[in-house]
C-alpha cells in the first residue's frame, strides 16, 4: 500500500533544506518531489531534473502527417484526374502545400499529446495536495512504499520547518 | 524595461482570477446586448442564405468585396497570437507575459469568425463540403487540390486546431489554481479539465520545453496561413493589381502589423474593464507600440515594394488600375485614409514615448490601424476587380448593400462575444506566468544604481 | 564540436565565469600583436590571390570589356560580397538593439565585415561601365528609373554602395572609439599613436557613453536603411532589369534576408576561428553560438519562404512573362546550379541546424555556416549569370523570347571570384592587427551586465537590463 505525506512551506530556501535532508536520509531520487504553484529554475531545489522524450513526438507526428498527405493528396488527383489551368495531374508544387499544413498539423497534435503525456496528465489520482500551492506555498511531497520510513520523512520535513505535513 | 514590482501571488489570484471567482458586474448586460447583436447578425446571415447573394452588392466583374475583404482582415488579426506568443516566448522577452493568453484567444475567435466569410460568400454553404472533403459525395469527384481555394482550409483549419490546442495546453497551470479557488460544479469542471495538474517539476518542465516547441511549429504555420490566403489573389494572372510575388510577406507582415494593433486595444480594454493596473501597465504598451514601428515600417517598405513593381513593369492595364485605386474617386479618398491610418498618424506618434505610454492614445490609434488595414484590404481586392477589363460586357460599379454592413458589424460583435464569454470561465491574463516573472526577475545593484534583471537558466 | 558540447553538458547547470575587466584589456589588447605564423601566412596567401583577383579583373575588362553576357559571374560576385559583407554588420546591430546580452562581445567582429565592402565596390567599377544602357535604339527596358533619367541607374548604385561603405566604417569607428583609448593606454608603439589619434580624446565621461550609444544607435538604423536600399538597387538594376519581362516585386526582400543569412554565417565563421586561434574562448562563450544558430537557422528557413512565396505565383501564373522567367531563372541552363544552391542554402543547413545538440557546438555550426555560403554563393550565379547572359538587344523584349544558352566561366572569372572573396577576408584580418576583435569595452559590459548566481540550489545567470 503506497502512501504520501505533503510538507508545506512558505519559502524556496526551507524547502529546498527539505529535499537536502530527505536525499541525506537515504531516500530514492523519485521517491520525493516539490509541488510549486509556478515554474522555478532549474534546480532550484536540487530535485531531482526529470528526462524527457519530448523531442520525438513531433518528429513521429509529422513523419505521419507527411506520409498521410502525399496519399491524401496523390490519390484525390488520380481519382479525379481533370486537367485545371493546364497544370498536370500531380503537380508537387501545389500538392507540396498541402503537404506542408498536413505534416505541420499532424506534428502540432503529436506535440500536444507528447507533453500531456510527458507531464504525466492526465492524472486520475492525484494523491495529498494543498491548494495553498497553488497561492505561492511550496510543498514536498514523499510517497512510501515502506510505512515504517514515515517518522524520518516528518522528521525531516519539521527540522527543515515545515508549516504543516499533511497524510493522504 | 519592466519595472519590478512585488505582487503577493493570493493578490495576483484574486485580481486576475476576478471574472471568473467574482464576475464584474458589467459583464451580463454587456453580454446579453452582445447576444442580441450576435442573434439579429445571424437572421440577417441566414436571410441572405434564404435569399441568395442577390441581396449583397455584388455584381459583375466585382465577385469578391466585404465579404472576402473582411476575411482576410481577421485572417490578418488572427496574426497576433501567435506573432507575440510564439515569438517572444521563443526570443525570452519578459514583457510578453501578462499578453500571450489574450493573444493565443484572439488568434482563435479571429479565425473561427474569418473562416463564416468564404463560407456565407458561397452562397450555398453546405454545397461546401463537397468541394473540400475528400469524400466521394457523388460521381467520383474529389477535390482540385491544385486550387487555392482548397489549400485555403486546409491552411486555416490547421492553424485553428494547433492553435486551440496550444491555447489549452498553456491553460493547463491556470486551470488548477482555478480548481483550487472553486467550489462545486465549477470545481467538478475544472477539475476534469486539469486533467490533475499538480506543479511538480516534469510538469512545469514540459511546459517551458513544450511551449518552446509548440511556439516554433506554430510559427511557419502562422506564416504559411496568410501566405496561402494572399495565393487566393497572387496566383490569378488575370487580374493585374494581384498577380504579384510579394503578396505572400505582403500579407504577412500587413497581417502582423494589424493582429499586434488589436492586441494593444484588446490589452487597454483589458484593463480599463478588469481594473488589471497592476498587471497591464504602460511599459507593456511601450514594448508593443516599438514592436509596431518595426513591423509597420517594414511593412511600409512592403507596400512601397508593392507600388515600384507594379509600376516597374510599364504595361498599360497595371498603370491604369493603380491609377484608378490613387488617383480615381472615390478610391482616392480611400487610399488617403488608408495611408492616413495605417501609417502616417499613428507611427510618428508612437515615436515619442509619452504617447507609448499612454494607454487612451495606443488604444485610439491601434483601432486607426485597423481601419486603415481593413481598407488595404479592400483597395487590393476591390479596385483591382472592379477596373474594366477587354472582355466584360456588363459592368457596374461595386455598393455594398445593407446586409454586407450589417454582417461586418456582426462580426465585431461576434468575436467580442465569444472573448466575454471566455473570461467569464478562463483567466485572460496567465497567472502562473505572471507569478513567473516575479520569480524569474531581480535587481542587481550595478554601484549606485538599482537595474532591473532577469535570471536566465542555462542554456 | 564533440569535446566542447560534452563539456558543455556535463556542467549543464554552471554558467562561464566572469572575466577581470583588467584582464580583458589587457589580453585582448595583446591579441592585436601577438599574430601566429599561422595568421601570417593565411594572410599573405589571401593578399596574393587578392592581387591576383584584381589583375584578373583588369584583365578581363581588356579582353572581355566589349561584351556584356560575359560578365554574369562579377555581378554574382558583387551580389555575394554586398550580401555577406554588407549583411554581417547589421547582424550585430539587430540584437543590440533589442538589448541582447549575448551579442555585446561580437559587435565589433561583425562590424569589422564593413572594410570588406571595399571589395565590392572595386568589383562593381566595370559592371558600371558594361550595364545596358535603360534606352536602346529608342525603347526603354523594364527599370525603376521610369523616365530613365541621365546617369541612371549608374550613378545611384555606385553612391549606394559607397554611402554603405562609409556608414559602415562609421559604424564601425563609433563603437570603436573607447577601444581606441585603450589602445592609446595599453598598447606601444604605432598602435599607440594612433590609438591616440583616433580615440579623440576620450576619457569615459557620462556623456561620452551616452552620445556614443546614441551614435550607434544612429549608425545602425542608418546602415539598416541604406543596406536595404543598395540591395533594392544592386538586385532591380544590375539582375531583374536586364531580364526582359521578369517582374519579381519580392526579389529585392529575398537578397535582403539571405544576406542576412550571408551576414549571420559569416560571422560564426569568424567566430569560430578567432575564437580557436587567438584564444579568445573565455570571452565568448558558447551561448553566442547558440543564439546565432537559432538566428541563422531562422534565416534558412526564410530563405526557402522567399524562394516559394516568388516561385508559386511564377508557377500558377504562366503568362509568357512567368514562362519566361521561369524557364531562364530555374528549368533552363541553370537547373543544377539551383538545385545545388537550395540544397545548400536550405536543406542542409536546416537539416543539420534542426539539432539542439549541433547548436549547442560550433564545428557542425561552422560547417554549416560554410555550406551556406557556398549555396549563398551558387544561388547568386545562378541568378545573375542568367540575368547577364541575355544579348543587349533583347532586353528590351517585353518578354524573353529565346532563352540564351549559358556563359561557363573562364579562368578570369574563377580568379576573380576567388581574389575578391580572399581580399574581403583579408582586408578583415589586417583590421584585427589595429584593434582587438572582440570589443573591449562591450566584453567587460557583458561581465558587468551578467553575473553567475545561485538560485536556492540551482545555477542560473542574473541578467541585468537597463534602460
Amino acid at each position: 500500500m503506497t502512501t504520501s505525506i505533503l510538507g508545506l512551506f512558505q519559502q524556496p530556501e526551507p524547502a529546498a533544506d527539505a529535499m537536502d535532508g530527505l536525499k541525506e536520509a537515504g531516500f530514492e531520487l523519485g521517491t520525493f518531489d516539490v509541488l510549486t504553484g509556478t515554474p522555478y529554475p532549474e534546480g532550484a531545489f536540487g530535485e531531482h531534473v526529470p528526462q524527457h522524450r519530448l523531442f520525438r513526438f513531433p518528429a513521429f507526428g509529422a513523419i505521419i502527417g507527411f506520409t498521410l498527405s502525399i496519399f491524401l493528396t496523390a490519390a484525390t488527383q488520380l481519382a479525379y484526374p481533370m486537367v485545371t489551368g493546364g497544370k498536370p495531374i500531380l503537380s508537387i508544387f501545389a500538392m507540396l502545400i498541402i503537404m506542408y499544413e498536413m505534416t505541420m498539423l499532424a506534428g502540432v497534435i503529436a506535440t500536444v499529446i507528447g507533453i500531456i503525456f510527458e507531464s504525466r496528465l492526465p492524472n486520475l489520482k492525484p494523491g495529498v495536495y494543498d491548494t495553498r500551492i497553488t497561492e505561492g506555498w511550496i510543498g514536498v511531497v514523499i510517497t512510501f512504499d515502506d510505512e515504517s520510513k514515515v517518522a524520518d520523512a516528518e522528521n525531516v520535513l519539521n527540522k527543515a520547518g515545515a508549516l504543516e505535513i499533511k497524510h493522504a | 524595461m519592466q519595472q519590478r514590482r512585488e505582487l503577493d501571488q493570493v493578490y495576483t489570484n484574486r485580481k486576475l482570477l476576478n471574472g471568473q471567482l467574482d464576475t464584474p458586474k458589467w459583464w451580463a448586460p454587456t453580454v446579453a446586448i452582445l447576444g442580441i447583436a450576435v442573434i439579429l447578425g445571424l437572421f440577417v446571415i441566414a436571410t441572405m442564405i434564404n435569399k441568395g447573394l442577390g441581396v449583397t452588392g455584388l455584381a459583375r466583374p466585382v465577385y469578391w468585396g466585404l465579404f472576402i475583404t473582411t476575411f482576410v482582415f481577421w485572417v490578418g488579426i488572427s496574426h497576433a497570437g501567435i506573432m507575440i506568443s510564439a515569438i517572444l516566448r521563443l526570443t525570452q522577452a519578459e514583457w510578453r507575459r501578462p499578453v500571450t493568453r489574450a493573444a493565443e484567444l484572439l488568434t482563435v475567435f479571429s479565425l473561427l469568425t474569418a473562416l463564416v466569410f468564404p463560407l456565407i460568400h458561397a452562397g450555398r454553404p453546405w454545397r461546401i463540403a463537397y468541394w473540400i472533403l475528400p469524400y466521394d459525395f457523388a460521381r467520383g469527384i474529389y477535390p482540385n487540390i491544385r486550387s487555392p481555394l482548397i489549400m485555403d482550409p486546409v491552411a486555416i483549419s490547421t492553424y485553428l486546431t494547433g492553435s486551440t490546442l496550444f491555447l489549452y495546453v498553456a491553460l493547463l497551470p491556470d486551470l488548477g489554481n482555478l480548481r483550487d479557488r472553486t467550489t462545486g460544479w465549477k470545481n467538478a469542471m475544472y477539475t476534469v479539465l486539469a486533467l490533475g495538474w499538480r506543479g511538480n517539476p516534469r510538469q512545469w518542465k514540459m511546459q517551458t520545453v513544450g511551449g518552446i516547441l509548440l511556439s516554433a511549429l506554430m510559427l511557419p504555420i502562422f506564416v504559411s496561413v496568410h501566405s496561402i490566403v494572399s495565393w487566393d489573389f497572387a496566383v490569378a494572372s488575370a487580374v493585374e493589381g494581384w498577380h504579384s510575388t510579394i503578396f505572400a510577406p505582403y500579407f504577412v507582415i500587413g497581417a502582423v502589423h494589424s493582429g499586434v494593433s488589436a492586441v494593444v486595444t484588446m490589452m487597454a480594454l483589458m484593463r480599463w474593464l478588469w481594473g488589471w493596473d497592476d498587471f497591464i501597465r504602460p511599459e507593456h504598451f511601450d514594448a508593443l507600440a516599438r514592436l509596431l514601428i518595426v513591423v509597420a515600417t517594414g511593412w511600409l517598405g512592403f507596400t512601397f515594394l508593392e507600388l515600384i513593381f507594379a509600376l516597374y513593369g510599364q504595361d498599360a492595364p497595371e498603370i491604369a488600375l493603380r491609377e484608378m485605386q490613387i488617383l480615381t474617386w472615390p478610391w482616392n479618398l480611400l487610399f488617403i485614409i488608408f495611408l492616413l491610418t495605417g501609417y502616417l498618424i499613428p507611427v510618428p506618434m508612437w515615436l515619442f514615448k509619452r504617447v507609448r505610454t499612454n494607454i487612451a492614445l495606443m488604444f485610439w490609434t491601434s483601432i486607426l490601424v485597423n481601419i486603415g488595414m481593413w481598407l488595404e484590404r479592400f483597395l487590393i481586392i476591390v479596385p483591382g476587380l472592379a477596373r474594366r477589363t477587354p472582355f466584360v460586357y456588363t459592368w457596374e460599379a461595386y455598393r455594398p448593400s445593407a446586409v454586407e454592413w450589417t454582417i461586418l458589424v456582426w462580426s465585431f460583435a461576434w468575436v467580442t462575444f465569444l472573448m466575454l464569454l471566455f473570461s467569464r470561465f478562463f483567466p485572460l491574463v496567465p497567472l502562473f506566468e505572471q507569478k513567473e516573472s516575479q520569480v524569474f526577475t531581480d535587481d542587481v545593484m550595478i554601484g549606485r544604481a538599482k537595474v532591473p534583471a532577469i535570471v536566465r537558466e542555462a542554456e | 564540436m564533440a569535446s566542447e558540447a560534452v563539456a558543455h553538458a556535463s556542467d549543464h547547470h554552471a554558467p562561464p565565469p566572469n572575466v577581470d575587466a583588467n584582464v580583458v584589456a589587457k589580453e585582448l589588447i595583446a591579441s592585436t600583436t601577438n599574430a601566429s605564423a599561422r595568421f601570417k601566412t593565411i594572410v599573405w596567401i589571401l593578399g596574393i590571390l587578392g592581387i591576383i583577383g584584381i589583375v584578373s579583373l583588369i584583365l578581363k575588362w581588356i579582353d572581355q570589356g566589349d561584351d556584356s553576357t560575359k560578365w554574369g559571374y562579377v555581378a554574382s560576385l558583387v551580389s555575394f560580397l554586398l550580401a555577406v559583407c554588407g549583411g554581417a554588420p547589421m547582424v550585430a546591430m539587430a540584437p543590440v538593439m533589442a538589448k541582447a546580452n549575448w551579442v555585446r562581445p561580437i559587435t565589433r567582429l561583425a562590424a569589422m565585415f564593413s572594410f570588406g565592402s571595399l571589395v565590392t565596390i572595386i568589383m562593381l567599377i566595370p559592371l558600371v561601365a558594361l550595364l545596358p544602357p535603360l534606352v536602346y535604339e529608342g525603347t526603354r527596358r523594364r527599370s525603376i528609373w521610369f523616365e530613365a533619367p541621365d546617369y541612371a541607374p549608374h550613378i545611384w548604385s555606385v553612391i549606394g554602395l559607397l554611402l554603405l561603405f562609409i556608414t559602415g566604417l562609421m559604424l564601425f569607428y563609433s563603437a570603436a572609439i573607447p577601444d581606441f583609448a585603450s589602445m592609446r593606454d595599453h598598447s606601444t608603439g604605432w598602435r599607440q599613436r594612433w590609438g591616440k589619434r583616433l580615440a579623440r580624446g576620450w576619457v569615459g565621461t557620462d556623456i561620452q557613453w551616452r552620445t556614443l550609444r546614441m551614435r550607434i544607435g544612429m549608425f545602425g538604423t542608418f546602415y539598416f536603411l541604406i543596406l536595404v536600399f543598395v540591395t533594392f538597387l544592386i538586385s532591380t538594376d544590375y539582375g531583374q532589369s536586364v531580364i526582359p519581362g521578369s517582374r519579381d516585386a519580392i526579389y529585392p526582400m529575398s537578397l535582403t534576408i539571405s544576406s542576412f543569412q550571408g551576414g549571420v554565417a559569416a560571422i560564426v565563421i569568424a567566430l569560430y576561428f578567432s575564437r580557436k586561434w587567438m584564444n579568445l574562448e573565455k570571452f565568448v562563450h558558447l551561448d553566442a553560438f547558440w543564439s546565432l544558430s537559432r538566428l541563422l537557422f531562422a534565416l534558412t528557413l526564410l530563405w526557402v519562404y522567399f524562394f516559394y512565396s516568388s516561385f508559386i505565383v511564377f508557377w500558377y501564373g504562366r503568362s509568357a512573362n512567368d514562362i519566361a522567367t521561369l524557364d531562364l531563372l530555374i528549368r533552363g541552363p541553370m537547373v543544377y546550379a539551383f538545385i545545388a544552391g537550395a540544397i545548400l542554402i536550405w536543406f542542409i543547413p536546416w537539416w543539420i541546424l534542426i539539432w539542439n545538440r549541433v547548436r549547442r557546438g560550433t564545428t557542425a555550426m561552422v560547417v554549416g555556416a560554410f555550406i551556406i555560403l557556398i549555396g549563398l554563393m551558387l544561388d547568386r550565379i545562378r541568378y545573375f549569370v542568367s540575368a547577364w547572359s541575355v544579348p543587349q538587344d533583347q532586353i528590351h523584349q517585353k518578354w524573353l523570347k529565346v532563352i540564351p544558352e549559358t556563359y561557363f566561366p573562364n579562368v578570369y572569372d574563377i580568379l576573380i571570384i576567388i581574389g575578391g572573396i580572399s581580399l574581403a577576408a583579408m582586408l578583415i584580418m589586417l583590421v584585427t592587427r589595429v584593434i582587438p576583435v572582440l570589443s573591449v569595452w562591450q566584453v567587460q559590459e557583458f561581465n558587468l551586465l551578467a553575473k553567475p548566481i545561485r538560485y536556492v540550489r540551482g545555477h542560473a545567470t542574473l541578467v541585468a537590463k537597463p534602460d
